[in-house]
This record gives C-alpha cells, sequence and structure tokens, in this order.
C-alpha cells in the first residue's frame, strides 16, 4: 500500500506527533514539557512554564508545588532552589519506578501500535465500520513477522477509535439526557461505568470459551477490546439520530449500524478465530470448525444486542 | 441500569468463590469430574470437559490464599460501610 512508509512501520514510537489522545486527562500547558522531560525543571527563564510543569510531576510531592510560585523572587532564594533539585531528583526516580514497574504489568511499546494512526485511517476505518459491504480483502498486512501499524493498513485493529468512541457515547448520553431533564452529573460516571462493565464482561466471556475450545489463535486481549470497542461508533450515530429524528431516526440508524457491525465482526473474526482453510470456504474438520463458526456467530450477534441494551433508555 | 465495574467486582468475586469451594474429594469426583479422571492422552486435543475440569482445579490451587485476604478485606469493608 504504501511503501515508503513500511520501512518506517517497525519503529512506530520514533514519530513523537501522535502522542497520546486527548483523553488521557494531562494538561495541554504540559505538552511541550513532553516532549523535553530535562525542560521541565532546567528552565528558569520563564516562570509560566514551570507553573504548568510542576503539575506534571509524577509522584505528588509537596516540595515541587510549595516552591513553584510565580514570583521571580522567591524562586531566587537558594534554599528553594535546593528544594527544587531535590524535588525534581525524587520526580525523576519516581518516574523511573513507575516505568519499570509499568514495563511488568503490560509493554507501553506493544500500546504504542494501537495508537499509531493517523487522519486517513481514521476517516477510511470509520467508513468500513458503516458500510463493510464493499470491502474485499480484510487480511492484516504482515512485516517480517509484525504486524503493520494502523497507519499503513485499514484492517489493523486500532485503540484510537474505540477509546474516542466512548468517551463520545459518554458525553452524547449525557446530551441525550440532558434534552430528557433527567441529567445528573453522576449519572455520567454511572453510564462510563457501566459500558466498561460490559466491555470488560463481554471480553471475559469471550476469552473464557476461547480457552474452553481450544482455539490458537494470535487474537490478544488488546485486539479483542479493540474489536469490541467499535460498536460504540455504531451507538452514538443511533443515539445522536433519535435525538435529531425521534425514535424512528434512532431506529433506523441503530438498524442499519447493527448489520453493519455484524458483518464486519463476523469477516473480521472469521480470519483470527476460525482455521484458514476454513477462512477460504473449504471446510476441514466437520465439528471443530462448526463450533468455532458458532463461537464467532455468538460474538458478532452479541455487538447489536449489547448496541441496543446500551441506548434504547437514552432516547424517549 | 445500575450495572457498574463494582458489582462486575462483587460478581466475579461470588464467583470465584464459588468455584474454590468445589470440594474434590466430596463432589467432584462424584460426578465424575475429579482431576485424574479426564486427562486424556496426548495426541488429541483436549475437549471441553477436560478443559473445564483444568480450569477448576487451577483456580482452586491458585486462588486458594489470594481469596482468603481477598474475602477478609471485603468482608471488613461491608461490614464498615454497608
Amino acid at each position: 500500500m504504501h511503501p515508503t512508509g513500511l520501512a518506517a512501520a517497525g519503529s512506530s514510537g520514533t514519530t513523537r506527533q501522535r502522542k497520546w489522545p486527548a483523553k488521557r486527562r494531562i494538561p495541554v500547558g504540559s505538552q511541550p514539557g513532553m516532549a523535553d522531560p530535562h525542560q521541565l525543571f532546567d528552565d528558569t527563564s520563564s516562570a509560566q512554564s514551570r507553573a504548568y510543569g510542576t503539575p506534571r510531576a509524577p509522584s505528588g510531592l509537596g516540595y515541587p508545588a510549595a516552591s513553584a510560585s510565580p514570583q521571580a523572587a522567591f524562586l531566587a532564594d537558594p534554599v528553594s532552589n535546593m528544594a527544587m533539585a531535590y524535588g525534581s531528583s525524587l520526580a525523576a526516580q519516581g518516574k523511573e519506578l513507575v516505568d519499570k514497574n509499568m514495563d511488568r504489568f503490560f509493554s507501553v511499546s506493544k500500546l504504542k501500535y494501537y495508537f499509531a494512526v493517523d487522519t486517513m485511517y481514521v476517516g477510511r476505518k470509520l467508513g468500513l465500520l458503516v458500510f463493510p459491504y464493499l470491502h474485499q480483502d480484510w487480511e492484516v498486512q504482515y512485516q517480517q513477522d509484525t504486524p503493520v501499524a494502523p497507519r499503513f493498513d485499514i484492517n489493523a485493529p486500532d485503540l484510537y477509535i474505540p477509546a474516542m468512541a466512548f468517551i463520545t457515547y459518554v458525553l452524547v448520553a449525557g446530551l441525550a439526557l440532558g434534552t430528557q431533564d433527567r441529567f445528573s452529573p453522576d449519572l455520567l460516571g454511572l453510564q462510563a461505568s457501566s459500558a466498561l462493565a460490559w466491555l470488560t464482561l463481554e471480553v471475559l466471556v469471550i476469552l473464557l470459551s476461547l480457552y474452553l475450545v481450544t482455539i490458537n489463535t494470535d487474537l490478544t486481549t488488546i485486539d479483542l477490546v479493540a474489536f469490541l470497542g467499535y460498536k460504540y461508533v455504531g451507538m452514538i450515530g443511533g443515539v445522536l439520530m433519535g435525538l435529531l429524528f425521534g425514535k424512528i431516526g434512532y431506529y433506523l440508524v441503530l438498524g442499519w449500524c447493527c448489520l453493519s457491525i455484524f458483518v464486519f465482526m463476523i469477516r473480521t473474526l472469521r480470519l483470527k478465530i476460525l482455521a484458514e482453510a476454513a477462512a477460504e470456504g473449504v471446510p476441514v474438520r466437520g465439528a471443530r470448525n462448526q463450533l468455532r463458526m458458532y463461537l464467532t456467530m455468538a460474538v458478532a450477534a452479541a455487538q447489536p444486542l449489547l448496541m441496543y441494551w446500551l441506548t434504547f433508555h437514552l432516547v424517549r | 441500569m445500575a450495572f457498574t465495574l463494582y458489582s462486575l467486582l462483587q460478581a466475579a468475586l461470588l464467583c470465584v468463590n464459588a468455584i474454590a469451594v468445589l470440594h474434590e474429594e466430596r463432589f467432584l469426583k462424584n460426578i465424575g469430574w475429579g482431576t485424574d479422571q479426564g486427562i486424556g492422552g496426548f495426541g488429541e486435543e483436549p475437549g471441553i470437559k477436560s478443559q473445564l475440569m483444568n480450569l477448576i482445579r487451577s483456580v482452586r490451587t491458585v486462588m486458594r490464599v489470594p481469596l482468603i485476604i481477598v474475602n477478609s478485606i471485603v468482608i471488613v469493608l461491608l461490614l464498615l460501610f454497608g
């Protein structure tokens, strides 16, 4: 597809343009600080950057906060300079500790792969999610045994769209509740928690059934989360149409999106769960492939059900 | 719809507790789900039943001690905060 881009596909972490999406709640002013971590603590020229830099300290110490006052006279005090140096060294140690321990739980570089997207990919993927009927080739392209970054292959799963769609869903739910005078701030948290709980339950049930039927796939947990998060896009569309055009619009758009997600999931999971031979249409061993087919159908059929269940109470 | 993460955690804890109290000798053997009754040969892929039995045995072995701790914490918290 993009031969020049494939060369850089392996090191998706080198481009620092696409950092964590905005939902990660990093204060906007500290974005320049992220590109050069030393600048956070060594730049004494402007009190402005320091005032923005101090909330960035990962370990909630009192020292940086106490010594970071916008007044330059206070900062010239040698004692506060020492306190700043001490605080910065403690913060650096804390950051190292957090980084070291994070690697033990889940590898951050693998997570970066799922956020290596660009605008064109997002646009085309969203189009694919609502109209998957004409797309022919669903295989993920590989480059030397590692899957190509989502930026270069539309079939690759990503976590950017599910994350953004989830946040948007919570906001749209708040909007829908607000138009019906049913809004209160804790309801937002309840919606978010409920959607997350359903997602977690889905992932657990699918992982359990994959284990029980002993399917050997390369479908990782994060891949699964990505695929299951794509339904939020359809849900948002349905609720927005329901807000604009009432129940008719809601049912029409939701029905269309449900069908699209159903087809999308079947076509995507068929390549992952079913054996290669069956993916080309030739049944190998009846019983086992039948079980896999049932599992794929069940996963795909659960998507429309959940899409309806999570949105019908928002549209009156 | 009050299905929250917290209720999911509670349900998961209850399910794991339920798996942990299945007694090997008094119950599982009597319904043919004992761990020494199902291990098949090497060549054939394990069926669903033997996978389930493996899962139950693993859960009981691995989660025994952490369950004691987590259950104690949850009991204390529920007594204090209802």
